[in-house]
C-alpha cells in the first residue's frame, strides 16, 4: 500500500473540505443572497419589514448554525477555488502570495464568523459547554 | 473559466454577510447605516448580480456532478443533465424549506 506524504494528504483534505463547501454553496448560499439582499430591501415574500440577518442569527441556535454552515462553507469553497484559479489565468509567478492571502481570508473570515455569532447567540455558548 | 471565476461573487458574498453579522454584533448604529446601504439600488442590483452568479455557479455545479459522479439506476447510468434536474429541484425544496421553517410569520 502505497504512503502518502502530509502534504499529498493535506491537498486532499482541502479539496474534500472545498467540495464539501461547493455543496453548501449550491443549495444554501441562493436563498440566503435572496432572502437578505433582494427580499428585504425590496419586501418581497417571505420577508415583510423585519431584517432576515437579525431574526437568523440571535433567534435559534439552528439557525446559528445555520449561517456559520452557509456562510463558512461558501467563503471556503468561493475564496479556494478563485485563488486556484488566478494561478490558472497567468499569476502562477504569484501563486504563493495568493494561496496565502486566500488562507488568511478564509481563516480569519471563519473565525470572526463563529465569533460572532457566539457573541449574538450566547445560549449556543451554553449549549458547547460542558455542565 | 467563466464557472470558476464566478466563485469571486460566492467568496464576495460571504465576506459581506461576514461584515454585516459583525456590525450587528458591534456597533448597532452601524448596522443601521448598513441596512440602509442595502436598500440602496445599486446595492440591490449589485446583488441581483451576485445571486445570478451564485446560480450559475450552483447549476453548473450540479451539471458537473452528473458528469463526474454518474449514478448506476437499474444498470443505466444518470446523465449530467438528469442530475441538473434533480438537484436544481432539490435546491427549490430546500430553499422553501429553510424559508418556511425560519422566516415565514416571523
Amino acid at each position: 500500500m502505497s504512503r502518502l506524504s502530509v502534504a499529498a494528504r493535506l491537498h486532499a483534505l482541502l479539496w474534500g473540505v472545498f467540495s464539501i463547501g461547493g455543496f453548501i454553496a449550491a443549495f444554501l448560499l441562493p436563498v440566503l443572497i435572496y432572502v437578505n439582499n433582494i427580499a428585504y430591501p425590496l419586501g418581497l415574500w417571505p420577508v415583510t419589514s423585519k431584517d432576515p440577518t437579525r431574526l437568523l442569527v440571535t433567534d435559534q441556535i439552528v439557525t446559528s448554525l445555520l449561517v456559520f454552515v452557509t456562510v463558512a462553507g461558501s467563503l471556503f469553497h468561493g475564496v479556494f477555488r478563485f485563488q486556484t484559479t488566478l494561478g490558472e489565468l497567468g499569476l502562477k509567478k504569484y501563486e504563493d502570495k495568493i494561496i496565502a492571502i486566500g488562507y488568511a481570508i478564509i481563516e480569519v473570515g471563519i473565525c470572526a464568523l463563529l465569533y460572532y455569532l457566539l457573541f449574538l447567540n450566547p445560549s449556543c455558548v451554553r449549549v458547547l459547554t460542558p455542565h | 473559466m467563466v464557472r470558476e471565476l464566478t466563485s469571486f461573487f460566492v467568496a464576495v458574498f460571504s465576506v459581506l454577510y461576514i461584515y454585516q453579522v459583525a456590525l450587528l454584533a458591534e456597533n448597532p448604529g452601524s448596522y443601521d447605516q448598513y441596512l440602509t446601504l442595502v436598500r440602496n439600488p445599486f446595492m440591490i442590483g449589485f446583488s441581483i448580480i451576485i445571486l445570478g452568479f451564485t446560480l450559475y455557479h450552483s447549476l453548473t455545479w450540479f451539471y458537473l456532478i452528473g458528469r463526474v459522479q454518474p449514478l448506476k439506476i437499474g444498470g443505466k447510468e444518470t446523465t449530467p443533465g438528469q442530475s441538473l434536474i434533480v438537484n436544481t429541484v432539490l435546491l427549490l425544496i430546500i430553499s422553501i424549506v429553510v424559508i418556511s421553517l425560519f422566516l415565514v410569520g416571523k
